[in-house]
């Protein structure tokens, strides 16, 4: 798809030159942020007990944090614990040291976006008028969109590669485009720190790589920290910079992929026979075999 | 965007504020518009006292009352009326205000409606979804067969028991927060019960004439309105509406999802209040000087929406002009509907109408999309 290469790398050039560019100062001179979890139990109301307990869970400032793990092993609860959108019943979530509940509801939002798994958005709204919401923290009651918002719409629509389909209709796009422009969105909200929930599940092989790229990208030029649910052990051994791996409820290992990632992991978490080359120069490579008979 | 000029780059069209008020809006404002002048030019034709079309015409657009400042403070702040001739005061005063308050009431049920099926997410909400025409009902029951001796405060009783249905629906719907399903089923379960006791008063009717007083008011009527409900009705209404918009955006967010709004920073909860809040003064106001009409705040959001989308702004701008439009139509039928089928100078209560008419139009659009329920 020669299309796309270009739009990203005229969004690489375009990004490129305003780090530099904008205001005198490179956008990677901002401090990354960092995202602690401590002595975390997350419980539901229907739940006595906690399903998910964690002495500490760290994102790293900076860096692409991927969570992964069977389903049911509370991946997304812990996400939705550090995004603020669920309250643990005990522990704390530390943004740069702050607790996050300390923030006001739009100042956290400023700081961290989330984009949750399923995402449902009226059919008849265009892409561009999706992505203007992401810019709903930093607009005031009564505040209309400014420059500011204008070009930080641009910008996520540039980066997220869906300039072409601007004007279009939600209702009308397939699954990996919406997808894409939900990510324009969080992107629009321009914050330290971005929580992705299975971002790619559900979506064919050429769009999994196009959102994973877009999130790479922006971690990379803009320092944010990334915190990203995968369904994909592979793919996240490839893609982030660290793992935490979790069974049910707690966390089992935390590191690199080089590291984390191994034939062990793969017969305690997933219950799968598989063996690991873990001397790829592109990251660990996982060949599974076969399920592992309870 | 066609009509955009070719040099309007995306950060130009943004800001003109206007932008947004494109064709398909464009469209539905005018013929609305149309259907009201309509509407409203029949109303004043026709009735008890004689005069041929021409005179009530000219009595509309008499420069000396509509120029006249008197005059309007009379309309407006209830002081003495100037002196005006037989015709031109049957007209101003009798036929015009009626068409005034089937324009205010159309709008507030068309705005309540629209703003609760985006705070419940559903496209089959309206105005009372919440239990407000069960409150207001058993209210106007009460007011007429229990405690006769304050009938005169009637309109106000039923605002006010409208609202308290409301405030005891989100509190029984409320448990750490709400949901658009918990509230829906709250409001389902209150009206029933309300509606019971309602139902029960008409027992203790002993007179037709409270009986027929009561289904008026349940039903929605317009007789003998003037224009002491316009005066009643317009500042809630002006309120109101400048809310709606206000909070349109907010609307809109608020469609994308209880997650998604929280993710963006929106505090979900007391956004949602607050609209409900604005929708229950809306439909309140319109039950003070109408009575509980039922369906238009169902069928013009929805029919907005299929025109111009579900973009908040155009939508609340749609059924500012879409709610009269069917308000007044529906009007021209319950007064004058009887004398051309049968007769006789009988009105009937205009929420018949609406029923009459919006039942049908509801399944037409059933059977024509595939998909209902969720926006």
């Amino acid at each position: 798809m020669p299309k796309t290469g270009q739009t990203s790398e005229a969004a690489d050039e375009r990004s490129a030159a305003e780090s530099t560019t904008a205001d005198g100062t490179p956008t990677e001179t901002t401090d990354p942020s960092e995202l602690v979890g401590e002595d975390l139990a997350i419980g539901y109301p229907t739940t006595d007990e906690s399903v998910v307990e964690c002495e500490r869970v760290l994102l790293l400032a900076g860096e692409v944090t991927a969570l992964v793990g069977p389903n049911g092993s509370g991946k997304s609860t812990l996400l939705k614990t550090m995004a603020d959108q669920h309250q643990p019943d005990d522990g704390r979530v530390l943004l740069d040291g702050e607790r996050i509940q300390s923030f006001g509801s739009k100042e956290l939002a400023r700081q961290m976006g989330l984009l949750s798994q399923e995402n449902e958005s009226p059919g008849t709204i265009t892409v561009e008028d999706l992505v203007y919401h992401g810019r709903y923290p930093h607009r005031g009651f009564f505040e209309s969109v400014t420059d500011v918002d204008q070009a930080a719409v641009d910008r996520a629509i540039d980066l997220a590669g869906v300039d072409h389909l601007r004007d279009s209709e939600m209702s009308n796009l397939s699954g990996g485009q919406k997808q894409l422009a939900w990510i324009a969105m969080v992107l629009a909200q321009e914050t330290d720190v971005l929580l992705l929930d299975e971002p790619t599940t559900f979506l064919d092989l050429h769009h999994q790589l196009r959102v994973l790229s877009v999130v790479r990208t922006l971690n990379r030029e803009a320092g944010v920290t990334v915190g990203i649910v995968l369904h994909d052990i592979g793919q996240a051994a490839r893609f982030a910079d660290n793992l935490i791996a979790m069974r049910d409820g707690s966390l089992y290992d935390w590191g690199p992929p080089t590291e984390v990632v191994t034939e062990q992991l793969l017969a305690d978490v997933f219950r799968v026979d598989a063996s690991v080359d873990s001397e790829s120069p592109t990251g660990p490579h996982i060949a599974p075999h076969s399920a592992i008979e309870e | 965007m066609a009509s955009e000029t070719p040099s309007a780059t995306p950060a130009t069209r943004r800001e003109r504020w206007l932008g947004w008020f494109d064709g398909p809006l464009l469209t539905l404002c005018l013929g609305s518009l149309a259907v009201i002048v309509g509407g409203g030019l029949v109303q004043v034709s026709y009735g008890a006292y004689s005069m041929t079309i021409a005179e009530a015409w000219r009595a509309v657009f008499n420069p000396n009352v509509v120029f006249s400042l008197r005059a309007w403070d009379a309309f407006l702040w209830g002081s003495e009326m100037p002196e005006m001739s037989t015709a031109t005061l049957i007209v101003w005063n009798i036929r015009l205000p009626r068409v005034f308050v089937a324009m205010l009431v159309g709008m507030n049920l068309a705005v309540s409606g629209a703003i609760f099926q985006a705070v419940t997410r559903n496209e089959l909400a309206s105005p009372f979804i919440l239990g407000v025409s069960s409150g207001a009902g058993l209210m106007i029951l009460l007011t007429l067969v229990v405690f006769t001796g304050l009938s005169a405060f009637l309109p106000l009783a039923a605002a006010l028991g409208g609202a308290v249905a409301f405030l005891i629906v989100y509190a029984i719907a409320w448990k750490n927060g709400t949901s658009p399903v918990r509230l829906v089923l709250a409001g389902v379960i209150v009206g029933t019960i309300f509606q019971s006791f309602q139902t029960a008063l008409f027992f203790f009717a002993d007179d037709l004439g409270v009986v027929q007083s009561a289904i008026a008011w349940t039903t929605g009527s317009l007789t003998g309105t003037d224009w002491e409900q316009v005066r009643m009705a317009l500042p809630w209404t002006v309120v109101a509406m400048g809310l709606a918009l206000v909070g349109s955006r907010q609307l809109n967010v608020l469609l994308l999802g209880e997650r998604t709004a929280n993710a963006l920073g929106m505090s979900v909860e007391k956004v949602r209040f607050a609209l409900s809040g604005v929708a229950v003064l809306a439909a309140a106001a319109s039950i003070a000087v109408a009575g509980i009409v039922g369906f238009v705040g169902l069928i013009v959001p929805h029919m907005v929406r299929n025109i111009v989308g579900s973009d908040y702004k155009q939508l609340i701008v749609g059924c500012l002009f879409a709610g009269p439009a069917l308000m007044v139509g529906a009007d021209v039928g319950a007064r004058l509907g009887m004398s051309v089928l049968a007769g006789t100078d009988t009105q009937i209560p205009v929420g018949i109408v609406t029923g009459l008419v919006g039942g049908p139009y509801f399944l037409y659009l059933m059977r024509k999309q595939d998909k209902m329920g969720e926006i």
